[in-house]
């Protein structure tokens, strides 16, 4: 009875001592401070320097299908570019070629539009008329379109254009304006 | 001739949905070439072998992908030459050349992908714009010759387009093509 009223006392007494060791305790004041945020770099930056593109499209010019490549320079906010491309006619395929100067109106991110202007060469290939020959023409385009980007080195691009030639007539002997109008949806591959 | 390809085309596809059950899952690669052969039946104008090359870019995880592919084959007919002796287009030969989007739901399983999209069918120097619809399905063989990035493929395509012919009304036809290939991923 005696030995567990000391286990008793002692007890009490170690409860007493932790219970004082523990309201001596402060709370430490330290500011816990949220992780700074990092910046993130942009997905594409035409500013980091000279880039590559090559971009396979396809489309419609008129009610007419096309399938093309464009190859381009980027130079920060100015890109060049060289286009070909062939236009399916029921009578004849058009293959426009053209150098092109493009402003990209945005030059970081993962949308950058973009207004394009440009000149070249028309050749139209008669594919089922017998004794045509082609015919070559100059032309100019203008247009605009945007190019978004999925990953670093990939995106998707859509475009219109408005292409302009004059085409002579020998029966008339003048010049005629022709207009074509062309929609384009492709993917684009940019190597750094 | 088409009687014979019937059974094989079926045979091959049995084979690759076999194999893609027991295929294993493969490393995430961004790109693939393939060299594929087999044949194509031109609407009317006979069924050829038929062989080229596929590009993919695939994203998300190859559960969609981009293709671009250049094929070629022949318009050789033996009803045209030897019973009608006609000759419809300047050459025999026919090349196709598509630009495609597809999406492959589950490339690791046995569901074949679907893919949409368009293509230039010359027939002969005659090109026409065509829409594409097809599916097909990628096996990853991961080990194959102690590399991870081979693997074959099995496609089918249904190239639609208006033609004309000899001056006729222009009617749609639908050329099909089927091709078995081998692919490298990298």
């Amino acid at each position: 009875m005696s030995l567990s009223s000391k286990s008793l006392y002692r007890a009490i007494a170690l409860a007493a001592a932790l219970s004082a060791g523990i309201t001596g305790l402060r709370a430490q004041a330290t500011d816990i401070k949220p992780p700074a945020k990092v910046a993130q770099p942009p997905l594409v930056d035409f500013g980091e320097g000279v880039t590559f593109e090559i971009s396979p499209h396809t489309g419609l010019m008129g009610s007419s299908g096309t399938f093309g490549l464009k190859m381009l320079m980027n130079y920060s906010s100015l890109s060049l570019e060289i286009a070909g491309e062939q236009v399916i006619g029921r009578t004849a395929n058009l293959y426009p070629i053209s150098l092109n100067a493009i402003l990209n109106l945005s030059t970081r991110g993962r949308l950058l539009p973009y207004g394009s202007v440009g000149a070249g060469l028309f050749l139209t290939v008669p594919t089922n008329a017998l004794g045509a020959e082609t015919v070559s023409t100059l032309g100019i385009n203008f247009g605009g379109g945007a190019r978004y980007y999925i990953t670093r080195s990939f995106g998707i691009r859509l475009e219109g254009k408005q292409y302009i030639t004059s085409v002579s007539s020998d029966r008339d002997l003048k010049d005629e304006l022709l207009f074509f109008q062309e929609v384009s949806l492709g993917v684009t591959f940019l190597f750094r | 001739m088409n009687r014979q390809c019937c059974p094989r085309i079926t045979g091959l596809m049995i084979l690759v949905f076999a194999a893609s059950l027991g295929a294993a899952a493969q490393p995430r690669f961004e790109h693939s070439l393939s060299a594929a052969g087999g044949m194509y039946a031109a609407s009317g104008l006979g069924t050829n072998f038929y062989y080229g090359a596929r590009y993919n870019y695939y994203v998300l995880g190859g559960r969609y992908f981009f293709e671009a592919a250049l094929c070629t084959g022949s318009l050789q007919s033996t009803v045209l030459s030897s019973v009608s002796k006609a000759q419809l287009f300047a050459s025999e030969r026919l090349t196709t050349y598509e630009f495609g989007f597809a999406v492959d739901a589950n490339p690791a399983g046995a569901v074949p992908f679907l893919i949409f999209g368009v293509a230039g069918v010359n027939q002969g120097g005659e090109t026409s714009f065509a829409g594409v619809i097809g599916f097909g399905k990628r096996v990853p063989l991961p080990g194959l010759f102690g590399v991870n990035g081979i693997g074959v493929r099995f496609d089918a395509r249904d190239h639609i387009f208006s033609q004309r012919l000899n001056n006729s009304d222009p009617f749609i036809v639908h050329n099909l093509g089927a091709t078995f290939g081998l692919q490298v991923y990298f």
